[in-house]
């Protein structure tokens, strides 16, 4: 479904995606994992046709992204970093633009902007006015935006970020709930999430790809011998800092759990 | 175009929910008002002052739309130069900043889609600001009778002159438009179309002492000595070339700013 190869994106001297290949087939879920700076928003850019890759190329369903940008951009459901929504308008209002803007059929947007209201929780504030949401909602409101014609690939910049845990947990729900259909990038620095919502785990640091494997496929490789389930997420967060830290620097928990102690089962490093 | 439209739509929702296209429209007519009572007022007087003398042939020759009508739709038209800049310095520039042009740019349209939805929805904008003007000759036209028992206003002079002002409208809006496609700022792309167009508005002014092409050529770039030929009821090719050439020239530099952005 959508096919990276040596991508590269230079701006001036920095180097902010060098040489990434990866392929995720229909249905995946990917997750994209790096620290700030690692390039992940930068790739995603680029992949919805939002910026011009230095060199190298990216396909999705077949379609090159900057030789055929339209085909590829009816195909692609896109939250950014920082949701778009207009502070003037109503959330409905926002949603009519983008189903205008997707070309929707029109006699179907009115039920098309309930279904996505549902989906992201935001029937009750459609009429409200962006500027006076909050955080959470106005990060759910791009996420109906994205949903909005049930686009065959997400990709989603941190969708949960200004969630409350009860609405994360529900994205989560969501996000795994339109698995099997659509597939699904999903950047993020929350490992919970990852080890929750996503089959495969690609991990970037520095621009570079530093791993990308499923989850048993990362515990084998790093982890050898330990047995973890899902529920014990901490052990993401060891692999992750075996990854992107230099050597001998290990997160605080990874050091926490490698001295015996159980880390709770939610922890956030971002 | 579906797009378009939708765009266009957004956008005039935005023009209406934020005080900036009342702020324009009260403005418009506020001055325009105070033009209309002043030359209403000067034509009386001028009238009361000629007729003791019998000047028939003079008073004839008045005319209630070349004196007030015309010289009220020529003021109005440095206040198009001054308040298209405001109307149209958030269209492209406020996107940027609010990180919503991301969502146009990935939105399966292509940039001419953004461009002419923006500017359906400037233009609809600036008529509406034209048609406050107009309701001035109306209100002459009810109050006032022509020498012959017709109407007071000649309304063939009217409308050119509307459509005069509206091609200079659009024209504003164009450049604006462009302008606000190059910065993310919305009073640096307000201050900069305001400098462009007022400088093209009294280009005149900047040759007053030269003779021969250079001035020619100032009044050939003069956006107020195109206005001119409306105003007295004349439509002339170049006047309306002049001003179709600037509305095609910021559409097509907007549409390749804003093409840019996907190569940069």
């Amino acid at each position: 479904m959508i096919e990276v190869s040596h991508l590269t994106k230079r701006f001036r001297e920095r180097v902010a995606v060098d040489d990434l290949s990866f392929t995720v087939r229909k249905g995946e879920v990917i997750g994209f994992l790096g620290p700030n700076g690692a390039g992940k928003s930068t790739t995603l850019r680029i992949l919805t046709g939002f910026l011009p890759a230095t060199s190298g190329t990216a396909t999705v369903a077949g379609f090159d992204v900057f030789e055929h940008p339209l085909e590829v951009k009816r195909r692609i459901g896109y939250l950014p970093e920082n949701p778009p929504v207009y502070v003037d308008l109503t959330p409905r209002a926002c949603l009519e633009l983008v189903a205008g803007l997707k070309k929707l059929p029109r006699g179907g947007v009115r039920a098309e902007i309930e279904r996505v209201a549902h989906l992201a929780g935001i029937e009750d504030v459609l009429d409200r006015v962006v500027g006076n949401l909050s955080k959470g909602y106005r990060q759910r409101v791009g996420l109906a935006q994205a949903l909005l014609g049930d686009p065959e690939v997400l990709i989603l910049d941190e969708p949960t970020v200004g969630l409350d845990p009860l609405q994360i947990r529900e994205v989560r729900e969501l996000v795994k709930g339109l698995a099997s259909r659509h597939t699904v990038i999903l950047s993020t620095h929350i490992l919970p999430e990852v080890a929750m919502t996503c089959q495969k785990v690609l991990v970037l640091n520095g621009g570079r790809l530093v791993d990308f494997d499923t989850l048993d496929g990362l515990i084998a490789k790093h982890l050898p011998g330990r047995k973890v389930t899902l529920d014990d997420i901490a052990f993401l967060e060891e692999i992750y800092g075996k990854l992107v830290s230099p050597a001998g620097a290990m997160p605080a928990a990874a050091v926490a759990s490698a001295a015996g102690d159980k880390p709770p089962p939610y922890r956030d490093l971002a | 175009m579906r797009s378009a439209l939708a765009l266009a739509r957004k956008e005039l929702q935005v023009y209406f929910t934020t005080p900036i296209a009342y702020v324009a429209f009260m403005v418009m007519a506020f001055f325009a008002a105070q033009f209309f009572t002043g030359s209403v007022d000067a034509y009386r007087t001028f009238v009361m002052r000629v007729s003791p003398y019998e000047a028939q042939g003079v008073l004839e020759r008045l005319n209630l739309t070349d004196v007030v009508v015309s010289r009220l739709f020529g003021s109005v038209g440095v206040f198009i130069v001054i308040s298209a800049p405001f109307l149209s310095m958030r269209l492209l520039a406020d996107e940027k900043r609010a990180r919503t042009f991301e969502l146009l740019m990935t939105s399966p349209v292509r940039p001419f889609e953004i461009v002419a939805g923006k500017y359906l929805a400037a233009l609809a904008v600036m008529a509406v600001s034209i048609g406050i003007v107009a309701l001035f000759p109306a209100l002459l036209s009810l109050f006032a009778k022509g020498a012959q028992g017709g109407s007071a206003v000649e309304w063939q002079t009217v409308a050119t002159g509307l459509l005069g002002l509206f091609l200079l409208g659009a024209m504003c809006m164009a450049v604006g438009l462009f302008v606000s496609a190059l910065t993310e700022s919305v009073i640096v792309a307000a201050l900069v179309s305001l400098i462009v167009l007022l400088a093209l508005w009294v280009v005149t002014l900047f040759t007053v002492g030269a003779e021969g092409p250079l001035r020619d050529f100032a009044s050939g770039m003069s956006a107020s000595e195109h206005l001119m030929p409306f105003l007295q009821g004349r439509i002339e090719l170049k006047d309306v070339v002049y001003y179709l050439s600037f509305v095609a020239l910021g559409l097509w530099l907007t549409d390749r700013a804003v093409e840019g952005h996907r190569w940069a």
